[in-house]
């Protein structure tokens, strides 16, 4: 019997696999069965809802895709009511994302979440004028804000980290330092799209979040840095699109993965991957994930 | 319920500037309604990494058929798949809409497949329909068919279909009217009909991610909100959009 379950920090997953906040909201639930995912991460919600940025707000690029969605979304009260009693019916950890563009915001929107998984702190939007990768970049702001939310829930809070830090080895030790369960590395890259009739930058913010099997690879190394050099628990995340992406995350240290962009070039992704693990665990004769870190095959 | 499925492309064939795909759906029928659309992409590739948000132009109880004008890579290769070669499809998606049994339909270049596919839902009407070149008006003698009352126009000849619409306004009196077209023309068609706006409602084109409400990024602004083409649309009272 394989086991996929994965525990860490008072975090416990029935496997590997949880939906990226950004990509997914309850319509996605009439395509993917939960009950099967390890774990769901909602979209970023502040204290009031935010409109978002102006059009457009994605497009392609080798690879992947470059979005500046702006963090819209419509709030901390309306998650409460209207999607979180939704998203309970499923068996699967959830886990909800949160945005703010102070301490204090981060202080205030964590008092008002209960009943979940555990909380996952934005500190590394790259398409928002105030906080986001701004806070990410900042190994003191870094620690303030997961100590002012740690202080306000007794939920585990995972801190979502920017590849933008010049050492996100040094902010991962302060989410640790300021009480973080786990840090998920990481959110999207920043980048830029040249629109090249008008001559001016794509998006009305000028910069985009890169995401997709583009920046894999950057991704997978934050990963590995972090899991050599500190002692939290890593959820990866970046460009995994199959089962062999998440085997070299796990490899790379990470105790989970989460899957974002990929659901957008197939919807059937999660669950895709999650039987290729099944099967490949079957015929190296793996019976859990431990396994596949430490068995190497002759 | 949307679903997402494998399907196998049974035709493929150039309408004019376009390629209509018709693709093998025995379920669709049942379930697709006026208004709604598909997300299409080819399986097994991740360039392009993003389905494209398309109407159906027509769905029967076999098939779906949808309309390809290429804009870039993406359509372009959907627009070169084979018959006996699949596509992935996402749908249906969006808001349902309840057609009036007649009405006016107004519609430029690729902007007739998704009034095409609401003509079959109506009686009657009157449809005003503009394309670059005479030969780039596909579907008018099909519409036709269906008791339309069909009036078209080209830039070649004679002008556009804002340049029809404003020698034919008292047409839109009372009327519910329906527009699809490149965004320039629905803009500049606004400026010119008034008070008809008030019950005329536009199809909305926007870059999409999901299809499913997740992403946010095929946002409009309705009044002085952002709604999502793929949830709250893509239909919208024209008075109410507020373009860029």
């Amino acid at each position: 019997m394989i086991d996929l379950t994965v525990s860490f920090n008072h975090i416990k997953l029935k496997n590997p696999i949880i939906l990226a906040s950004g990509v997914w909201d309850l319509p996605y639930t009439e395509i993917v069965d939960f009950n099967k995912l390890g774990g769901v991460v909602y979209k970023g919600i502040s204290l009031k809802p935010r409109e978002g940025n102006p059009t457009p707000r994605i497009t392609e690029t080798p690879c992947g895709v470059i979005n500046s969605i702006g963090l819209a979304n419509k709030g901390v009260e309306n998650f409460n009511k209207e999607v979180l009693p939704l998203l309970k019916k499923f068996d699967t950890a959830i886990f909800v994302n949160i945005f703010g563009e102070s301490i204090e915001d981060f202080s205030r929107i964590s008092e008002k979440i209960s009943d979940v998984s555990g909380i996952e702190v934005n500190i590394s939007c790259p398409n928002v004028k105030k906080g986001g990768v701004s806070f990410g970049r900042d190994p003191k702001t870094a620690y303030a804000i997961t100590k002012a939310v740690c202080k306000n829930t007794s939920l585990p809070v995972i801190v979502k980290l920017t590849p933008a830090a010049s050492n996100i080895v040094e902010i991962a030790q302060a989410c640790l330092d300021g009480g973080a369960s786990a840090v998920t590395a990481c959110n999207t890259y920043q980048g830029l799209v040249i629109d090249i009739e008008s001559k001016k930058p794509l998006f009305d913010k000028v910069v985009g979040g890169v995401s997709g099997p583009a920046i894999k690879p950057q991704a997978l190394y934050k990963v590995y840095q972090i899991s050599e050099g500190v002692e939290i628990p890593v959820i990866g995340s970046g460009g995994i699109t199959n089962y062999k992406d998440v085997l070299e995350y796990l490899i790379a240290g990470a105790k989970s993965i989460q899957l974002g962009s990929v659901i957008f070039n197939n919807p059937l992704a999660p669950m895709e991957i999650i039987d290729n693990i099944i099967k490949y665990m079957n015929e190296k004769g793996y019976r859990n994930l431990k396994d596949i870190r430490e068995c190497i095959d002759e | 319920m949307a679903s997402f499925q494998i399907l196998p492309v049974i035709e493929n064939r150039v309408v004019g500037p376009y390629t209509l795909l018709r693709v093998e759906d025995k379920k669709m029928h049942s379930i697709a309604k006026c208004g709604h659309f598909v997300m299409v992409g080819l399986p097994d590739s991740m360039d392009p990494f993003l389905l494209r948000p398309i109407s159906f132009l027509s769905v029967d109880e076999k098939s779906f058929t949808i309309l390809i004008k290429v804009k870039g890579k993406g359509t372009e290769k959907l627009s070169k798949v084979k018959e006996g070669e699949s596509l992935k499809i996402l749908g249906p998606l969006g808001k349902a809409l309840e057609p009036p049994e007649n009405g006016i339909l107004i519609a430029g270049g690729i902007g007739i497949a998704p009034l095409y596919y609401q003509s079959e839902w109506m009686k009657s009407g009157v449809l005003f329909y503009g394309a670059k070149r005479e030969k780039d008006l596909v579907f008018k003698e099909e519409i036709k068919d269906r008791g339309f009352i069909v009036n078209t126009i080209s830039e070649e000849k004679r002008g556009t279909v804002v340049d029809l619409i404003s020698e034919n306004l008292n047409f839109l009196k009372g009327k519910k009217t329906f527009v699809c077209g490149p965004e320039s023309m629905i803009k500049e068609l606004k400026g010119i009909i008034g008070d008809y706006a008030k019950d005329t409602f536009v199809y909305i084109e926007r870059r999409m991610g999901c299809g499913l409400g997740g992403c946010k990024s095929c946002a409009v602004k309705v009044y002085f909100e952002y709604k999502l083409v793929c949830q709250d649309g893509p239909i919208f009272p024209l008075h109410e959009v507020k373009f860029d």
